[in-house]
């Protein structure tokens, strides 16, 4: 039997939270009272389900069902054509809980954070409307690439998982605002990640990085990392094992450099496939190309005085100068220092 | 100095009186202090109208100015939220857990030839109500909420207030001076009064 521990005047709120409850049943309210409630707040109960009748509350909006011990979400969720929130924090509930149908529903907030999802469930990246997604703090070993498809996405807190790496697809949320990967088990992150340019804030602490990559620098807008608790390299080692360039991609380097006209038809399609794999060396000095064969370079960025940043970027070759140097044989001892203007990345927080 | 009952304060405003009364003195009894916050049952209807919390960091908002003998203010940190490592300008410094807990690593001060990153002493959690104490002469600290799951809510005291203070580098003990702001005052939202260089603390 329900008690309303409380309700404003016009209904639309009923708090059930801290109740001891191990069961609901709001059968007994009118339908009309029904229709007017909009949000519902179940938290720190005993529930083991989803009380069904929650389900005919055809106006609900938000619902709090965190700090029970639910472990399945019923097929009729998907009757609750109004809800926009759902917050099931702690509960036990996991990839097999939600209905299939769930992928169809008009969700904006969906917080799951300290439950047992090992995977991102597959109805969830169809959640087209999805502004804010927490999966802190659960088992989570990967990202999906079809992350990529939540395009509304402003807000993804990842936090407190297994994640050893970072898709390159996760740069296609353009709305994203707010990125959380904190104590995770990253080891590197994409270049492709500069293309997130509404990124405000990017939460990296406690991870495996040893370095960032130098595209971390355009993105203009983000005003908050951490990055403490990486094993950030603080010398550039000079990485001694470079291997010399095969012959294929010694000719594939000829022909992109010197702009060597060739047809579909002139070549094998293992070699036109191979020819468009050519990425352009970053420094604006250098109009070359390279394939597999390149030099992982590191160089020290000042971050308004604060704190040295290491960023890699790839070069051609070893003899190639990296951009905004002066100077090409003092790159080789990559201590030189460029200097981030004081308005960038402010607030730094990495020691 | 004759040690006085603790009275425990009802409510956040005795708890406010009561610090203005003792503060009242040049000399501070650190163990008084403390006995006296701890002794406050968190009431969040008393606290909720300082507590504004950003998405993206911890905010720092001015409850009460003591007679510029302290500062109190309330910091609310979401999840994963934390602060660098830093010390508190020759100043008395007390933590108490309003709402949530909070991980508080203790660091010595680096010296010149840093090897291997800055020495961590000590590490606790701080539960709902526990009140923690730092000054500069027993060292640095770096606090976080590392719950990705609830929020924190802290209260804090320093005495004598400051604006600046110095954060320092993990890895190589390169320090560093900021300027600290307030997200709100008195429970009302504050803008950024400047656009150099901050931090909050």
């Amino acid at each position: 039997m329900a008690r309303f521990s409380s309700m404003d005047d016009r209904c639309a709120v009923l708090n059930l939270s801290r109740l001891h409850l191990d069961d609901m049943n709001l059968e007994h309210i009118v339908d009309s009272k029904r229709k007017q409630i909009q949000q519902l707040h179940l938290a720190y109960n005993r529930l083991s389900l989803l009380p069904p009748s929650v389900c005919l509350l055809s106006n609900l909006e938000y619902l709090d069902i965190s700090d029970n011990g639910i472990t399945l979400i019923p097929e009729d969720f998907i009757r609750l054509t109004n809800i926009k929130t759902l917050v099931a924090k702690n509960n036990l509930l996991d990839e097999s809980s939600f209905p299939k149908d769930f992928a169809c529903m008009q969700m904006e907030t969906l917080n799951l954070s300290g439950n047992r999802f090992g995977d991102v469930p597959m109805q969830f990246l169809k959640l087209t409307k999805l502004q804010s997604l927490s999966l802190g703090a659960n088992r989570l070993k990967s990202i999906p690439p079809e992350i990529e498809n939540l395009t509304c996405l402003e807000m993804l807190y990842l936090g407190g998982n297994l994640i050893s790496s970072i898709p390159p697809e996760l740069a296609n949320l353009t709305c994203l605002k707010y990125l959380v990967l904190c104590d995770n088990r990253i080891q590197s992150i994409p270049p492709q990640l500069n293309r997130l340019h509404s990124l405000l804030s990017l939460s990296l602490h406690n991870n495996l990085l040893t370095f960032l990559p130098r595209e971390i620098l355009s993105l203009v807008h983000l005003q908050e990392l951490s990055l403490r608790g990486n094993p950030l390299v603080v010398r550039f080692i000079k990485d001694m094992t470079y291997n010399p360039p095969s012959l294929l991609e010694l000719s594939g380097r000829t022909i992109k450099s010197h702009n060597l006209l060739y047809l579909t038809n002139d070549l094998p399609s293992n070699l036109i496939h191979y020819l468009n794999l050519a990425s352009e060396c970053p420094n604006p000095k250098c109009a070359g190309v390279y394939f597999d064969s390149c030099v992982r370079h590191i160089k020290f960025v000042d971050f308004c005085g604060k704190y040295r940043l290491p960023l890699m970027h790839y070069l051609c070759s070893p003899q190639c100068s990296s951009p905004c140097s002066s100077n090409p044989q003092s790159e080789a001892e990559s201590e030189d220092e460029n200097s981030v203007p004081p308005d960038r990345l402010q607030r730094v927080l990495l020691g | 100095m004759e040690q006085t009952e603790v009275i425990k304060p009802e409510t956040l405003d005795d708890l406010i009186k009561t610090l203005h009364k003792i503060f009242e003195s040049d000399c501070i009894n650190v163990e008084e202090v403390q006995s006296i916050m701890e002794a406050y049952e968190s009431n969040p209807h008393e606290w909720m109208k300082f507590a504004k919390f950003d998405p993206y960091r911890y905010t720092r908002n001015l409850v009460d100015e003591g007679n510029d003998k302290f500062n109190l203010m309330i910091l609310c940190w979401g999840e994963g939220h934390g602060s660098s490592i830093h010390d508190h300008t020759d100043s008395h410094c007390f933590l108490k857990l309003l709402q949530g807990q909070l991980k508080e690593t203790l660091f010595e001060w680096p010296d010149e030839k840093l090897q291997g990153g800055m020495v961590q002493k000590t590490q606790q959690i701080l539960l709902e109500n526990q009140c923690a104490y730092i000054n500069d002469s027993i060292g640095l600290h770096r606090v976080e909420n590392v719950s990705h799951t609830e929020c924190a809510v802290s209260l804090h005291l320093y005495s004598p207030p400051f604006q600046t203070c110095q954060t320092f580098d993990q890895r190589t003990g390169h320090k560093n001076s900021v300027k600290m702001t307030f997200w709100s005052k008195f429970g009302e939202r504050t803008p950024y009064e400047t656009t150099i260089s901050q931090e909050n603390n």
